[in-house]
């Protein structure tokens, strides 16, 4: 028994001793790691770039031609690895958990969790890389950008400089608009919209008035603490107090006047279960809707579903932590060269010529110009076809054909009529709570979409669902996130 | 030290024989249990890659056991992965042997033919594809059964956020999949049988029943004890495949559909709780592996012959 | 005799009533077990602009080839990822079958003096698994087989549990005095195994030859690890991503720039179910082979017993 013991320890020591062997060689790839001040024109480094989108055919050639070009103005040439919508979290789970070699990783609120990974060491932090290497970037974008996505106090990423607000609108069927005579301007409020869907309801009774699937929750004016969980704090706060947003009284007014709306047949009975209003969009069986705005929304929306749709505002532009960190590029913290790829991000968010070679192609493969900042797709672009909104700065793109000229003056104008959320850059470690968390999570399928789309009576439904969420420990993680809110505040000086 | 190596050049064929198994062995099972140890480790990524993470984070000792045990997680996902393998061992195991029993007794044996390569057929459908098929029959706005209600005038259903049908719906899914390949597995035994022992049945007088009960079943007995004593070594790992691609990894499913595996498989991919989702591997390795010993040593009782070692 | 034998038969058989009630169950069942794949191929041979009205229909109002249509027309992905998926299962599926059968048949020699290790050595890959991430090191960075075929063959070629059934399969059925007599003869031990050993073993081989060409035919976890090269995804692989874009299409949105780009590159309802069916076929045609194989092999160990 003791032989076997010893032998059995041995065994242990060994492959321990083994796998550490594996790691010098494994995960460095060489000693020459933190030396990112190397690299020139004439001995360019390589800088492994990790984004998300379905892999694209000439991803390598559009690189090559995109590395001649970093070559030459930072010394660094670059390979894209493109992971599918889809295996994006997952693959970069394992890829950075198992420390593969790589530079530059595009993170977001919604694929390979920002705050989540910056809080477990995954990202580099970029602080004083900015302030030596990313000035032209610091002033290029938006500062609210940097200042909202800071976690801890630090910032761990660059966010793409786009639309920076949140702002809900009310999207209007314009042929039916006009068909019935209707006046939008006076709309704003969830109320205001009650003649014109009476009107509609009158005059074409096969029509679902107010289309809506079953993530609609309405308007009001608090910004969540955590998306889609009843947690809010209210835009105009001075207290910072986290609340309830189901006992807020604007909620509750919200959905009682839901379901007045849906007892009058303004909302289909099965909005609480659709997952998409799809089907409704295609056929312009609709009346309005409520969306997500940016500037020239109503043309792209037009345009995608073939027949006119205008807009009108339902809420103020607010900058929150979920618009900031919607689309972002982190340094990886086992980048071999943090230096270099801090000047690649600054390149990229300033570098008209860079930006758009790595979003459309190459000129005259891809793409041709046809003028200052004008383009147009050649046919070859089909192998090359990204989503523009992670690939950095989205306004040194150039126009498309249908554009107008002031498209990026319109963001610009947009961006600066945002206000800031008061618990932007907060951000909550759910850590301590997180079972009562699932629990939460658990009631608010229950009950959520039914509520929030007015299908059934918030009389009877509202007092259930505060109990059950109150059950489920609701109160615990709210007063978790209330003295984190609270310290980040004295921190802050908020 | 000489005699080893007599020994070794004794046996240098069948060595030769072990070689390419042996070096998978070591690259694919033994090198990464060293990964283990973050079962007690608090992860956190540092720039030499994994195992330098591993060496770097802070010992916890058993804190991501109390951790998990202190959840309502670990409690759900050993109650969710015992008490579906125990309905698919009990009820797979009656459907099988019925069928079984109904295919060898059937007149035509031409229909018994065709009746086994259909029920055969999702054996061979990989998890993938079976979640395609279900989403057919459950889609909330397209799917069969909710036309069907439709038909019948009742309210359509959410079949993918609504808990209470989950239980139902994977036990049929799985014996949907399994119940053909293990009937013909039964069948195959029976067919087995001695046609003297029926003969001499009958000779004694006893109807189909009679021989059914007193012969097919007791000839199986053995077959079913230790096709069942092998499953119940495995109850502790569940088939990752039908919890996770039937479902469609739906987050309000998770009370009834989430096992040991796929919390496993969540923590590590999703969640990113690394050193969570070690723990509870490591949880069910060992419980798993006592089950499996215990069941064997329990065949070995049995018949010698079947035990797995 | 052959009269007399079915005369027996006759007398055996259940009453014309169960025989009906027992077609009617079996037949009943064996229908549901197909009746998925016919629906699906139906619903891949519905036209698009139906769907979304009525939903998948038993009868579609409009019939269309429009689906298959342009799967062909989308480019070889689809023939391609067929191409990956058929090598690394014949591949795989004949490496592993080697593998597995050299070293059970080894440990179930009792003349092997270190067949006591040799096995502890494979049971105890049974009892903890390192996880996914310090795998994926081994086979992506230290073995480097990262897009390449092999990291779809290397990690499925051996498993401890089928080492076991088929050492118990040679340990019962194959009696050592044939080993014996062989090395009498002046046989090498090679030469017994391939010779002798193995086609007394064929079912068996068969055995575990079918559930590691299934293991390899529907693996997609391999693929979601190891391979980005849009040329070298499997079938199975092809057809999760599909799914797994749509989920995370849905899980956002509310963020319209994700939706509006991740949605071009998607195909519609029908094109996907197509693409299960086409997934599919391939299984259809040749699992009645297999079957036979398999129900051969479990009745010989059945009449052996």
């Amino acid at each position: 028994m003791q032989k076997g013991k010893k032998r059995f320890s041995i065994a242990i020591t060994m492959l321990t001793a083994f796998s550490l062997i594996l790691s010098a060689c494994g995960g460095g790839g060489g000693g020459s790691s933190a030396s990112g001040g190397e690299g020139d024109a004439d001995n360019p480094v390589e800088l492994i770039w990790y984004t998300i989108g379905t892999p694209q055919k000439d991803v390598d050639t559009v690189m090559a031609e995109v590395s001649k070009y970093t070559t030459e103005k930072i010394g660094a040439t670059v390979t894209m690895k493109m992971i599918d919508w889809g295996d994006y979290q997952q693959k970069m789970q394992v890829l950075v958990a198992s420390g593969e070699p790589m530079d530059i990783i595009f993170t977001s609120s919604g694929g390979f969790d920002y705050v989540q990974n910056a809080r477990k060491g995954a990202f580099m932090e970029l602080d004083s890389l900015l302030d030596e290497h990313g000035q032209d970037l610091k002033s290029t974008i938006n500062p609210a950008f940097l200042e909202g996505s800071k976690v801890d106090g630090h910032n761990y990423a660059i966010p793409a400089n786009k639309e920076l607000p949140q702002q809900e609108v009310w999207r209007f069927n314009k042929t039916l608009v006009d068909e019935y005579g209707l006046d939008i301007s006076s709309v704003r409020t969830l109320d205001s919209l009650e003649p014109l869907l009476k009107t509609a309801k009158e005059k074409s009774p096969d029509i679902t008035p107010f289309a809506m699937d079953k993530n609609y929750v309405p308007y009001v004016p608090y910004d969540y603490v955590i998306q889609n969980l009843p947690m809010a704090v209210k835009l105009d706060t001075t207290d910072y107090k986290i609340v309830n947003i189901l006992e807020t009284p604007e909620m509750k007014e919200a959905l009682t006047t839901m379901h007045k709306y849906y007892k009058a047949g303004y909302i289909a009975p099965e909005a609480a279960t659709t997952g998409s209003t799809g089907d409704l969009m295609n056929s312009g069986k609709w009346l309005l809707d409520r969306a997500q705005t940016q500037p020239l929304a109503d043309n792209s929306w037009s345009a995608s579903y073939g027949y006119p749709v205008v807009s009108t505002p339902a809420s103020d532009p607010i900058i929150t932590n979920n618009s900031v960190q919607g689309s972002m590029m982190a340094i990886s913290a086992n980048s071999e060269y943090p230096e270099k790829a801090m000047q690649f991000l600054n390149l990229l968010n300033t570098d008209a010529t860079l930006r758009n070679m790595v979003d459309s192609g190459i000129e005259g493969t891809h793409y041709k110009k046809t003028g200052d900042n004008r383009m147009e797709n050649l046919p070859e672009s089909k192998n090359y076809d990204m989503p523009s909104y992670s690939l950095g700065n989205n306004m040194l793109l150039y126009l498309n054909p249908n554009d107008p000229d002031n498209k990026w003056d319109e963001f610009e104008a947009f961006n600066e009529s945002g206000t800031n959320s008061p618990i932007l850059s907060f951000n909550f470690d759910p850590k301590n709570v997180s079972s009562e968390l699932a629990a939460v999570q658990n009631v608010k399928e229950q009950f959520w979409s039914s509520l929030m789309t007015g299908t059934v009576d918030p009389e009877t439904y509202l007092p259930q669902a505060i109990e059950k969420f109150n059950q489920a420990g609701l109160e615990k993680v709210m007063a978790e996130a209330q003295s984190q809110l609270d310290a980040w505040k004295a921190e802050n000086g908020a | 030290m000489g005699n080893f190596f007599k020994n070794l050049n004794r046996n240098k064929v069948l060595l030769f024989m072990v070689l390419p198994g042996a070096i998978w062995f070591f690259f694919f099972s033994y090198l990464p249990l060293v990964g283990t140890i973050v079962a007690f480790k608090e992860y956190r990524f540092s720039r030499q890659g994994f195992w330098a993470s591993i060496i770097n984070s802070d010992w916890v000792g058993w804190d991501n056991f109390k951790f998990l045990f202190s959840t309502e997680d670990a409690f759900v996902i050993t109650r969710n992965t015992l008490l579906y393998n125990i309905a698919f061992i009990a009820l797979g195991l009656v459907f099988s042997v019925l069928m079984a029993i109904i295919l060898s007794e059937l007149v035509s044996r031409k229909m018994s033919k065709i009746y086994q390569t259909g029920m055969f057929l999702p054996y061979f459908l990989s998890w993938v594809i079976v979640g395609y098929f279900v989403f057919s029959f459950l889609s909330m706005d397209r799917g069969l059964l909710n036309q069907m209600l439709g038909w019948v005038g009742m309210e359509p259903v959410q079949w993918y956020s609504d808990p209470k049908y989950w239980p139902y719906i994977l036990v049929l899914v799985n014996l949907w999949k399994m119940v053909g390949y293990n009937s013909v597995v039964y069948l195959a035994a029976i067919m087995g049988i001695d046609r003297s022992l029926y003969e001499a049945a009958m000779i004694d007088g006893a109807n189909k029943w009679q021989q059914i009960r007193s012969i097919t079943i007791p000839m199986l007995t053995p077959i079913i004890t230790i096709m069942t004593l092998l499953a119940v070594g495995r109850i502790f790992y569940a088939d990752f495949g039908l919890f996770y691609q039937v479902p469609r990894d739906s987050g309000t499913l998770y009370s009834v559909t989430n096992v040991i595996d796929t919390y496993v498989y969540r923590g590590l991919m999703t969640t990113g709780e690394i050193g969570m989702s070690a723990a509870a591997g490591l949880y069910q390795s060992i419980v798993g592996f006592t089950l499996v010993i215990v069941a064997n040593y329990v065949v070995r009782r049995v018949d010698k012959d079947s035990s797995l070692f | 005799m052959a009269r007399k034998a079915k005369a027996i038969r006759d007398f055996q058989q259940i009453t014309p009533v169960w025989n009906v009630l027992f077609n009617l169950f079996a037949g009943i069942f064996a229908f549901m077990c197909v009746f998925p794949f016919i629906f699906v191929v139906i619903i891949s041979l519905t036209d698009e602009s139906v769907l979304a009205s009525e939903g998948y229909r038993l009868i579609p109002s409009k019939w269309s080839l429009g689906a298959y249509q342009y799967i062909f027309e989308s480019g070889d992905t689809l023939l391609r990822a067929y191409g990956v998926t058929i090598a690394v299962t014949v591949i795989g599926t004949i490496l592993s079958l080697f593998m597995i059968s050299l070293y059970s048949y080894a440990i179930s020699r009792r003349n092997f003096r270190y067949r006591r290790f040799f096995s502890v050595f494979a049971i105890l890959t049974m009892l903890f698994n390192g996880g996914i991430i310090p795998t994926y090191m081994i086979v992506a960075q230290l073995l480097g087989l990262k897009n390449s075929l092999w990291a779809l063959i290397l990690p499925l070629a051996m498993n401890a549990f089928y080492v076991m059934i088929l050492r118990t399969f040679y340990a019962t059925s194959v009696p050592d005095a044939l080993v014996e007599s062989g090395k009498i003869d002046g046989a090498g031990e090679f030469r017994i195994f391939f010779k002798i050993i193995v086609p007394l073993s064929l079912p068996g081989l068969a055995t575990i030859g079918l559930f590691s060409t299934l293991g390899y035919w529907n693996d997609w976890f391999n693929a979601l690890l190891y391979i980005d090269d849009p040329n070298l995804v499997p079938l199975q692989s092809m057809l999760m991503r599909i799914e797994t874009s749509m989920q995370f299409i849905q899980q956002n949105s509310a963020n319209s720039n994700i939706s509006m780009a991740a949605l071009q590159s998607l195909p519609q309802d029908t094109a996907r179910m197509a693409m299960v069916v086409l997934a599919t076929l391939p299984i259809i045609f040749a699992y009645p082979f297999f079957q036979r194989y398999f129900v051969q092999g479990l009745t010989l160990g059945a009449v052996k017993e």
